[in-house]
């Protein structure tokens, strides 16, 4: 079953044109990968299924209702969690009071403590630090609290960007893993990354943004089929990629 | 821009209109010849030149400044240092003591204000040295504080301010031409620094000082250059209302005069030169009419006329909480002021989007 | 020091001042804390809770219920000039937020000015704000311990608010990341309307104390306390509730002890003194005595 889809979706920033004419669709259980150069578009479509940027055409539908322009904490309630770039922890806050800040929307307390002690069996590493600053982490235990506060407001579909970012290869490796575990657990993911080979290692499928298009969708194993492709944008094209957009700037 | 002159005549009809404004105004002022419009008037433009020196610190550097008042308090009495002679001295300061050097400076009028204007301007410019590091809410934070000590140190030193009592024996020398002179001269100097290189490079920094800083700004020298001129100018605005009112207190340099200078240039517009001299008129006479009013109403009362019994209690502040209102309300409806960080310009030819756009607001 | 008498009551009077410091210094900075508003006109919160004294005061109702309705008054004044002044240039600059609290704290101080009088006026005050007692041959005024006991219980409720609750989590963590707790489903406007009602609820903690103090209120009374609160804010950290409280207890330790033991004419300093150590402080070390631990995300 289709749980979002986007259908022509454009969004600019000021003069910029940022997406166009975007057309994706994620169904219930999968991982989908947004992959491409920096600037291609990815994080401002993350924001625009979020209601973080509002689109200036095109729908976003989630489970059957269209949730373009929404405010985030309306998307939020819906079942659309975010894992932001950079983590975005609350660093003052210890880990457990990150946890329950993502459940604020929640009233339920008994749910509240039964995921709390949920994903401290899922993450071993938040019991450990259950009681001190999130700050104090390093950053792959700060992506784990990311992931985890995400995960509080029980939503159906996590979207995540750039999770490996500024992360050691080892430790890359085990948020990927991590993310594998998540759908066995039957959640949906959007993953928007920029390590190409990481996500299609763990997607299902894949779309392939440029300058704000799709350029290519499908398998992993069609996207890796495609030599020009991976020449062209997976290989060099990230150095010789396109100016920043504002979408990786924010 | 192709065409260089034309702009360049556009932009300097601004201090032209402005010089213009202020002389208009002084000579329907002599010809009305009425004591208290005179009065008004001049300390009018007194106001006019502090709100011009407070503008060319805030509005070209985008910076908060709570503290001007330190400087034309210290100018005010500095004045008195150096234009007072040795017998007027015994009157006015009279816990001076006499071996002090000071004590038997006496310089003519115009000279002493230039003197209290340096020793303002060195003042200023030390303490500047520190506070250009400063940025935002603790800029603003530090000058306050600094009107504060100021307030304090002049209030307890009686030796060089006569303390909280209030100075007497200040002879009345500043006229309506004197106070009319010097604001045009001010109003000329904020227009030329805002134009010049110096003035760009510190507005270049306002929305993003690093960025500024980046591209080789010194921005810390180009704020610190605006703030040291300011301060001296604020001096020349303290010795003129020094020889203008005559008996004053440290506390006639405090709060209430810091809010009416700081709403006479939200409500203008801090960006421009034109906001700071149209801010400060239209305060300084509204809050003239609105004071008169409500005197006339407490007179009323007090009288007990028809209308005055309608008053059910004596005015106070009710100027302050008109000004205060329509300060609020512009800071939420109009950040940039009633001119909208532009400045008046004759219309010559086509506009030049170039020059206007320099000019825009502090506020985004 | 004379005597352990003399220096129980330096210490009681120390506390119990610090503690009253430490209150005024956080009502400012838990605002400070989400929005970056330094609050001018927190002053006139206190001053507003002080005409509340007076005015429920005149009516035959229990003192207790008069500081309560003091107090409320407070808060409703603090919810009030968020919503009408501060909400609209949320997204302004610093120095336009610092102006505009400049322009409320003057309407304020003016509306009492011309709607009630320029002079002071005396509310009924319960006789312990007078009365002292003697324990164990140490005279301490009873009022100095009341205060005392409220600031300690006031800054621990305050802190169990700001641990268990998930409003008072909500406060923190917008003080880290507001996008971020915007994003995880908090209303961002509930949030600063709390931070707002805490800082009035403090304001009015503090009038009930201060004005007890001083013995009259007019519409200058809050200028003081916010001049208090800036100083041990800025010494403490303006961003850290830990530091505005240490702050507070300094300046209520630093003020006691000056006034004891510094010779009267320097003490004509003390503000100018205090002032400049506070720009000093912002130079060197502009976060503060303490540090927020972290650096803080860009909004």
């Amino acid at each position: 079953m289709t749980l979002l889809y986007l259908s022509k979706l454009n969004v600019f920033y000021g003069a910029n044109h940022a997406v166009r004419d975007l057309d994706l669709q994620i169904e219930e259980g999968e991982i989908v990968g947004l992959i491409g150069a920096n600037g291609a578009g990815k994080s401002t479509t993350m924001m625009s299924i979020m209601g973080a940027v509002k689109p200036r055409s095109g729908a976003v539908v989630f489970d059957g209702r269209n949730i373009t322009g929404m405010a985030p904490e309306d998307v939020l309630k819906l079942g659309i969690a975010p894992v932001m770039e950079g983590r975005r922890i609350f660093q003052s806050l210890t880990v457990g009071e990150n946890l329950r800040m993502g459940a604020a929307t929640v009233a339920d307390k008994d749910q509240v403590a039964k995921d709390i002690e949920r994903w401290c069996i899922l993450f071993p590493i938040l019991k450990e630090r259950y009681d001190r600053p999130a700050g104090n982490l390093s950053g792959g235990q700060q992506q784990m609290v990311a992931v985890a506060r995400a995960l509080m407001s029980r939503p159906r579909v996590l979207l995540m960007d750039e999770p490996s970012l500024g992360l050691a290869p080892l430790i890359v490796a085990d948020i990927f893993k991590l993310i594998a575990e998540l759908r066995s657990l039957g959640m949906t993911v959007l993953l928007v990354e920029q390590n190409v080979r990481m996500t299609l290692n763990i997607a299902d499928r894949a779309y392939l943004l440029n300058l704000g298009r799709v350029e290519f969708s499908g398998t992993p194993d069609q996207i890796r089929a495609e030599a020009d492709i991976e020449r062209t944008y997976l290989g060099g094209g990230q150095t010789s990629a396109p100016a920043a957009s504002p979408a990786t700037a924010s | 821009m192709g065409n260089i002159s034309r702009p360049l005549v556009s932009k300097w009809s601004t201090p032209v209109i402005l010089i213009g404004l202020c002389v208009l105004v002084a000579l329907i002022a002599i010809v009305r010849d009425d004591a208290v419009f005179l009065r008004v008037v001049t300390v009018m433009f007194i106001s006019v030149l502090l709100a011009v020196a407070l503008q060319m610190f805030m509005g070209n550097s985008g910076l908060g400044s709570f503290g001007q008042y330190a400087f034309v308090a210290i100018g005010a009495y500095a004045s008195l240092w150096f234009g007072l002679s040795e017998q007027q001295k015994r009157v006015t300061l009279p816990d001076m003591p006499e071996s002090w050097w000071i004590h038997s400076q006496h310089y003519p009028f115009e000279l002493a204000i230039v003197a209290a204007m340096i020793v303002t301007g060195i003042v200023g410019g030390l303490i500047g040295i520190a506070f250009v590091r400063l940025r935002g809410a603790s800029f603003t934070i530090a000058t306050f504080a600094f009107l504060i000590v100021i307030n304090r140190v002049a209030l307890q030193w009686e030796e060089v301010t006569r303390g909280s009592r209030v100075v007497i024996g200040v002879p009345k020398q500043t006229t309506l031409w004197i106070a009319v002179a010097w604001a045009c001269l001010a109003i000329l100097v904020a227009f030329v620094f805002k134009e010049s290189p110096w003035g760009l490079k510190l507005r270049a920094s306002r929305e993003d000082e690093d960025a500024a800083a980046s591209i080789g700004i010194n921005v810390k020298l180009m704020r610190w250059i605006a703030w040291t001129i300011s301060c001296a100018m604020s001096a020349i605005g303290g010795a003129l209302w020094a020889y203008f009112i005559v008996q004053f207190t440290p506390n006639n340099f405090y709060l209430h005069e810091t809010f009416l200078i700081v709403a006479m240039l939200v409500i203008g517009g801090a960006a421009s030169v034109s906001g700071a001299v149209v801010g400060a008129i239209s305060v300084a006479l509204s809050s003239e009419f609105l004071r008169q009013t409500e005197n006339w109403l407490n007179t009323q009362r007090n009288d007990g006329t028809t209308i005055g019994n309608l008053i059910p209690f004596q005015l106070i502040g009710f100027t302050e909480i008109v000004l205060a209102v329509v300060m609020i309300s512009v800071l939420i409806l109009r950040p940039s002021g009633l001119l909208g960080g532009r400045e008046l310009r004759f219309p010559r030819g086509t506009p030049q989007p170039g020059v206007t756009d320099l000019a825009e607001n502090i506020d985004e | 020091m004379e005597s352990i008498s003399d220096f129980v009551q330096y210490l009681v009077s120390s506390l119990s001042v610090g503690g009253l410091y430490a209150l005024m210094a956080l009502g400012l900075v838990i605002v400070y804390g989400i929005s970056q508003l330094i609050n001018f006109a927190y002053g006139e919160l206190i001053m507003v809770a002080g005409y509340g004294l007076l005015i429920f005061g005149r009516s035959w109702l229990p003192w207790l219920i008069v500081a309560v309705m003091s107090i409320l008054c407070a808060i409703i004044f603090a919810l009030g000039m968020d919503q009408i002044a501060f909400k609209p240039v949320r997204n302004a600059s610093p120095t336009t937020m610092l102006i505009t609290s400049f322009a409320v704290s003057t309407l304020l101080q003016n509306i009492a000015l011309l709607f009630i009088s320029p002079r002071p006026r005396a509310p009924r005050l319960p006789s312990i704000f007078v009365k002292s007692v003697e324990v164990v041959g140490i005279r301490v005024k009873i009022v100095d311990v009341i205060a005392l006991a409220v600031s300690i219980v006031a800054l621990i409720a305050l802190q169990i608010f700001l641990r268990k609750s998930i409003v008072g989590l909500s406060l923190r963590a917008a003080a880290d990341d507001f996008t971020m707790t915007r994003l995880v489903g908090v209303n961002a406007n509930k949030v600063i309307a709390t931070a707002f009602a805490i800082s009035g609820l403090l304001a009015g903690i503090v009038a009930l104390f201060w004005i007890g103090r001083i013995g009259q209120v007019l519409p200058t009374v809050g200028f003081q306390p916010v001049l208090i609160a800036f100083i041990a804010s800025v010494v403490g950290g303006l961003s850290s509730i830990k530091g505005a409280v240490l702050g507070g207890y300094i300046l209520g330790f630093l003020t006691i002890g000056l006034q004891t033991w510094l010779p009267q004419d320097v003490n004509a300093y003390r503000d100018a003194i205090m002032f400049a150590i506070v720009i000093v402080m912002l130079l060197v070390r502009p976060e503060g005595l303490i540090r927020p631990a972290f650096s803080r995300e860009t909004r």
